[in-house]
């Protein structure tokens, strides 16, 4: 069992307990407890009005606070793995491509090749989204309302620049980057993205025609031919 | 303080939308509980702070 279904767990956990807690507290009428009623923790005696108030204190803070935490560790470092990515539809061309034997996409050689063996989407995209800075969390969140709007069109755009230290982070310290010329060459460019690696080694993911609905392709890659 | 029946209300809403969340998280039930639970437990929390705070200057304790 990985760290990302103990958090899902702990958060259902936590949501029950303060769900029925969160039932209940309404029935309590802070102004007609009684004040000699005494509750016994059994490591502790309460008054009446104590013990209520810190339930309602765990009912409206502490169990929320604990509930929000757990479940945005779940948002922030659970959305790894290709499956999250897969959750939304308009990934589903890259995941598809990436795992089709015969594609000569940059993404389904590094799959294929089992150069990432896990996590292939964010380990190429780790400047991306939730799991990114603040900035890249932003445009995740972006980018999750946008999509649950509806509010985009097919095919999806990469707004921006791809990053080439996500490439160099692995590639750039190889004996095998390193022995070709070129690359030296175009090493400032690099550093500084005027010059992208897709340029000389190719697509990344299908073409964004390939995956406008209508295309020849698009139910191939939207799974809807299998 | 008398009764916190909103701030339960509120809190039991964000409850419920984030353990759907985390039963199924797909992107509708991820953007329920960013958009929608996690503003509705700081409502909770800041309509349970008020109501202690007002409850400390009724008793004079602040």
């Amino acid at each position: 069992m990985e760290i990302t279904d103990l958090t899902r767990i702990l958060t259902g956990l936590l949501c029950a307990v303060g769900f029925f807690l969160c039932l209940w507290l309404p029935r309590v009428d802070f102004g007609k407890i009684d004040s000699d009623r005494k509750v016994h923790l059994g490591f502790a005696t309460l008054s009446g009005m104590a013990f209520f108030k810190l339930l309602a204190l765990a009912a409206l803070f502490a169990v929320p606070a604990a509930s929000v935490a757990v479940a945005n560790y779940h948002t922030i470092e659970g959305v790894h793995g290709v499956e999250s990515c897969n959750r939304c539809h308009v990934m589903t061309p890259m995941v598809t491509d990436m795992h089709d034997p015969h594609s000569q996409t940059l993404a389904a050689r590094h799959f294929r090749n089992g150069w990432i063996p896990k996590d292939q989407c964010y380990q190429c995209h780790s400047d991306y989204g939730l799991a990114g800075d603040l900035q890249a969390k932003m445009e995740g969140y972006r980018h999750l309302a946008r999509y649950t709007t509806r509010s985009y069109e097919e095919p999806i755009k990469y707004r921006g620049v791809f990053p080439n230290d996500n490439c160099l982070k692995c590639h750039a310290p190889t004996p095998k980057f390193q022995a070709v010329p070129s690359h030296a060459t175009v090493r400032a460019r690099l550093a500084d993205n005027t010059l992208s690696c897709l340029n000389c080694h190719g697509r990344a993911h299908p073409s964004r025609e390939q995956r406008t609905p209508g295309h020849t392709d698009y139910p191939r890659l939207m799974g809807e031919d299998e | 303080m008398k009764t916190l029946r909103l701030q339960s209300l509120a809190a039991a809403l964000a409850f419920a939308i984030t353990g759907l969340y985390a039963i199924d998280p797909g992107p509708y039930q991820m953007a329920a509980f960013v958009f929608f639970a996690q503003p509705l437990f700081v409502i909770a929390g800041v309509g349970y702070a008020w109501r202690v705070w007002k409850d400390l200057k009724t008793r004079e304790v602040l």
